[in-house]
């Protein structure tokens, strides 16, 4: 009952938090100069025709209805049409491009967990010893280099470089991805994921060490040592299930760092995604579509961690005890 | 031993950091100047442009020096806000009556969860394109950070026995605040400001490479990775010096930021 009194209160906040995130985009979209209404009139208007065109469309109203009424909308997956006659209404436009980027999220969020959870435990058993050492520097440059320094230096060194130093017949990787694909979808994304998760799984590493050496000098780990467990289950069975619980909140927050982290490699390898799709947009002065990908974005971070705010009590007895 | 690695690194970034605003003062006009185009296109090092030049035939030297100038007046504008309306945000925080602490903290904490870089592209999004908007834009999710910060520090600073004996005396709340309480922050809040302004530079540079940053003719380092790799096949070396410079420009100041916040704040154990 606790529980789900607990999680309640977690998606209450969730919904909050996104309604919060669209009263954002539409304060900013109010104090935009222009609104849909100029649009629609087109460059040569007079301002009595933008005027009828904004009383048509129900521009004049004050701005708590349109609000409500943009929450209803949304709410019924209603989110606007694109300025662009092509792209058609908004939800269309995130329907062709959420697979991609859900694609690529999911492969390097797991990525990220994986090579994370791994090194970080390798470096706490190793602690201080030169592997430490060694994931420790690698695992600083990945959270302090932005990914589009990491992007163009992986490119050139797969693309170009061996190409034309070491030799090999084509690249080892693609350099974006292609209409007309010859090659299987991993020749495309490799690169992509990799990039996409160095950041989160630098930060994992790290984080996953620290958890660990604490974890290692808990009474209770060193009972089992005592009572002669073999070191591989005292890492595996006793420490690291103490110590990835803070990992795992974590991961959640990381997904942040991966939704910006993807607009960037979308957009550096072309990949049809919301992230371009975003960028595209406001280059392009199509606010509609902006509003909608990033509220988007929003929708997933806040869904994400809300999915690991109620998996973590499950997992972790202790957090289900203290929670009201 | 430890101690002294990070002494290094310290002053490592300090030097660093004073170099690359020397380069931002006066670099803008090495060479060919930033913006004066030639015929002499994507050339190597050579005597008259130190660093070569890119596809327009411009000094690359001078554009990293401007692009420079460009990040750290954005972000120390940014940080100036940033610092400004969070110093207030946690003051009130702390000291506002009940109902107006409540609401603010959460608000904070809701502003601070959001990923930065998806609101600033909202506000631009929507906004228009510029040095302006990108201000605007990383100022209003720079200050939640700071404002959380302060909170935490102001709450544990208001129960000093001095605090106390000062407000036994009298000393209204404003008074308080900004005579006995905030000059303890300095230090904290001048090694945070260091990171936050490697986070705000990243940042821009990440707006400008997506090409909703700073607009050309006017060159940041984001937006010359962005024209560099467009190129990179035939002259990679066009690449290396924008995302060097940047990269180091972050590695100093975090050093820097570790270095102060060691030696001001005594319980935290440099890393």
């Amino acid at each position: 009952m606790r529980l789900a009194k607990a999680i309640g209160v977690r998606f209450l906040f969730g919904l909050l938090s996104l309604l919060f995130i669209t009263f954002v985009a539409f304060i900013a979209d109010e104090l935009a100069p222009g609104d849909a209404a100029t649009v629609r009139a087109g460059e040569k208007a007079s301002a009595s025709d933008i005027a009828r065109i904004r009383t048509q469309m129900g521009l004049d109203r004050p701005w708590p209805v349109r609000y409500v009424e943009m929450v209803g909308n949304f709410a019924k997956g209603d989110l606007g049409k694109s300025y662009n006659p092509t792209n058609g209404a908004v939800i269309d436009v995130l329907k062709r491009n959420v697979p991609m980027t859900l694609r690529l999220a999911t492969m390097a969020i797991v990525l990220a967990a994986l090579i994370g959870i791994t090194l970080g435990t390798l470096a706490a058993v190793w602690e201080n010893r030169f592997g430490d050492r060694t994931i420790l520097l690698f695992s600083t440059l990945g959270v302090t280099l932005p990914n589009f320094v990491l992007a163009p230096v992986l490119v050139w060194f797969f693309c170009f470089f061996l190409v034309e130093k070491a030799g090999l017949p084509k690249p080892v990787f693609a350099l974006g991805w292609d209409l007309y694909r010859t090659e299987p979808d991993w020749y495309y994304l490799t690169l992509p994921v990799l990039i996409l998760a160095s950041r989160p799984a630098a930060r994992l590493t790290r984080l996953t060490r620290a958890s660990m050496i604490e974890t290692l000098q808990q009474e209770f780990v060193r009972l089992a040592i005592a009572k002669g467990a073999p070191p591989r289950v005292v890492i595996v069975k006793h420490a690291l299930r103490n110590a990835i619980l803070p990992v795992i909140t974590a991961i959640g927050t990381s997904f942040g760092f991966l939704l910006t982290g993807s607009f960037v490699v979308e957009r550096f390898f072309l990949l049809p995604g919301i992230g371009r799709e975003a960028i595209e947009a406001i280059l392009a002065t199509d606010a509609p579509v902006v509003m909608g990908t990033i509220i988007f974005s929003g929708l997933l971070f806040i869904v994400v961690n809300l999915i690991v705010d109620i998996l973590l009590p499950i997992l972790d007895p202790r957090i289900r005890e203290a929670q009201v | 031993m430890k101690k002294k690695r990070t002494d290094v690194l310290f002053w490592f970034g300090i030097a660093f950091l004073v170099g690359l605003v020397l380069l931002a003062i006066f670099g803008p006009n090495l060479g060919t100047g930033w913006s004066k185009q030639s015929t002499n296109v994507n050339s190597g090092p050579n005597p008259v442009n130190w660093l070569g030049t890119d596809e327009l035939g411009r000094d690359i030297l001078a554009r990293l020096a401007y692009g420079a100038r460009i990040s750290l007046f954005i972000g120390l504008t940014v940080e100036i806000i940033a610092i400004t309306l969070g110093v207030i945000v946690g003051s009130l925080g702390v000291f506002a009556p009940k109902w107006i602490r409540g609401p603010l903290m959460r608000f904070t904490d809701a502003m601070f969860a959001f990923p930065d870089i998806l609101l600033a592209m909202l506000i631009i999004g929507v906004w228009s394109l510029g040095v302006a908007p990108v201000i605007a834009a990383l100022s209003i999710t720079a200050w939640p950070g700071t404002a959380r910060l302060i909170a935490t520090q102001l709450a544990s600073l208001k129960d000093r026995e001095y605090v106390i004996a000062s407000k036994a005396a009298g000393a209204p709340t404003f008074y308080l605040v900004t005579k006995h309480i905030l000059p303890q922050l300095m230090g904290m809040l001048l090694a945070i400001s260091m990171v936050d302004l490697a986070g705000t530079i990243l940042a821009e540079s990440t707006l400008s490479f997506l090409g909703i940053g700073v607009q050309p003719p006017e060159p940041s380092w984001g937006s010359m990775i962005n024209t560099a790799r467009t190129n990179m096949q035939s002259h990679p070396i066009q690449l290396l010096w924008p995302c060097l410079l940047l990269s180091l420009t972050i590695f100093a100041l975090n050093f820097v930021g570790d270095g102060l916040r060691a030696r001001f704040d005594p319980k935290s154990n440099a890393r």
